[in-house]
């Protein structure tokens, strides 16, 4: 028997039309609350900025509470709000098996890239980590990126699934990379 | 004394200045063979400073021969008191981890080929031009000596690879 309060985690994801103080907002009703930011990711998605945070808080507590609490800086900030209840074991951290790759995508923009590749990626058992994609380039020749990080299965090498997507590089004619990031423990 | 438990920041040790070592006696002896003894227990460990066990002088250990990285360019067992590199070339990102600060890594910035004088243990003075990993992991551990952790060095967050677009 343990006297440790359980620990309630919230997937809480806000977004919109980026201006500044949204994170302070944000961060300020959580910290009013007690509540602890475990994980968190917020970037810019073209003007909108996406905040996505795996927020905890030792029972008592509820998921409604959490939501009206932020649901009227939210609506102040123009923001939009989600919030999910976590179970215990999707909180878990996870140990990633096998290598670690940046796999870089890019080339003239077209329908698919995004699906093509992560669909072959899912069916070789490479398990995505991270992904952004950014179009650039000008009006007339749009160019597509698309960055990944993924853990490659055990038994399978960087080069060996670069050769993979080699069919994919050719049937789009985009640029195809895989370099590897496992990090070096020091 | 052998092996010695890793210090994991927020310890304020593992952000002290070091101090330079007068004279290699036999308190150094003994530090230099903890280190070595605690290197040798990390799994995978290719290195360790003395501030990540709690003594504020300026020796480091590293050995990256057993390493995948590392063992195919190495100088074997090095133990670095007072290490200094004289000359470094080349850049090279790496994704570092650290055993003070564990469940995080980052892109780390390093010179890929360095020059370092030190005093070995019997009071030799050594000099080594590293490159390659082994070059990463003293800078690593000499970065240790200067109260330095690799968080003081991320230069980089993902979304960062790109100029912002105007959608406008």
């Amino acid at each position: 028997m343990t006297n440790q309060p359980e620990i309630l985690h919230y997937a809480v994801s806000v977004v919109g039309k980026d201006r500044t103080g949204i994170v302070a907002g944000i961060a300020e009703v959580l910290f009013r609350l007690g509540c602890n930011l475990a994980d968190s990711s917020c970037t810019m998605l073209a003007g909108e900025f996406a905040m996505i945070l795996i927020v905890s808080h030792p029972r008592p507590f509820s998921k409604t509470r959490l939501h009206d609490e932020l649901k009227p800086v939210c609506d102040s900030l123009g923001m939009s709000l989600a919030v999910r209840t976590l179970h215990a074991d999707e909180i878990t951290r996870l140990e990633t098996q096998g290598e670690i790759c940046v796999i870089s995508v890019y080339g003239a923009d077209q329908p698919g890239i995004v699906f093509r590749v992560t669909r072959e990626l899912a069916t070789q058992g490479v398990n995505i980590m991270d992904l952004n994609t950014r179009l650039i380039g000008s009006h007339d020749a749009p160019v597509y990126v698309m960055m990944l990080e993924a853990a490659i299965p055990d038994g399978q090498t960087p080069e060996g699934l670069e050769g993979l997507l080699g069919n994919l590089r050719q049937e789009l004619n985009v640029e195809i990379g895989v370099r590897v990031v496992t990090p070096v423990s020091l | 004394m052998p092996i010695q438990p890793i210090l994991r920041y927020p310890h304020p040790v593992l952000k002290k200045l070091c101090n330079r070592v007068d004279i290699c006696d036999a308190v150094i002896l003994n530090l230099v063979a903890d280190l070595l003894d605690t290197m040798h227990a990390g799994p995978g460990s290719v290195g360790v400073a003395a501030s990540q066990i709690g003594v504020t002088l300026r020796v480091c250990v590293v050995d990256v021969s057993a390493s995948r990285h590392g063992r195919d360019n190495n100088h074997g067992q090095l133990c670095m008191i007072n290490p200094e590199i004289i000359a470094r070339s080349g850049a090279a990102i790496m994704r570092e981890g650290c055993m003070s600060v564990p469940d995080y890594t980052g892109d780390v910035e390093r010179a890929t080929e360095i020059t370092v004088r030190f005093c070995e243990p019997d009071g030799t003075e050594r000099q080594v031009a590293a490159s390659g990993f082994e070059a990463v992991a003293i800078q690593h551990e000499m970065d240790h000596l200067d109260g330095i952790l690799f968080l003081d060095r991320i230069t980089s967050i993902k979304t960062g690879l790109f100029r912002r677009k105007n959608y406008a």
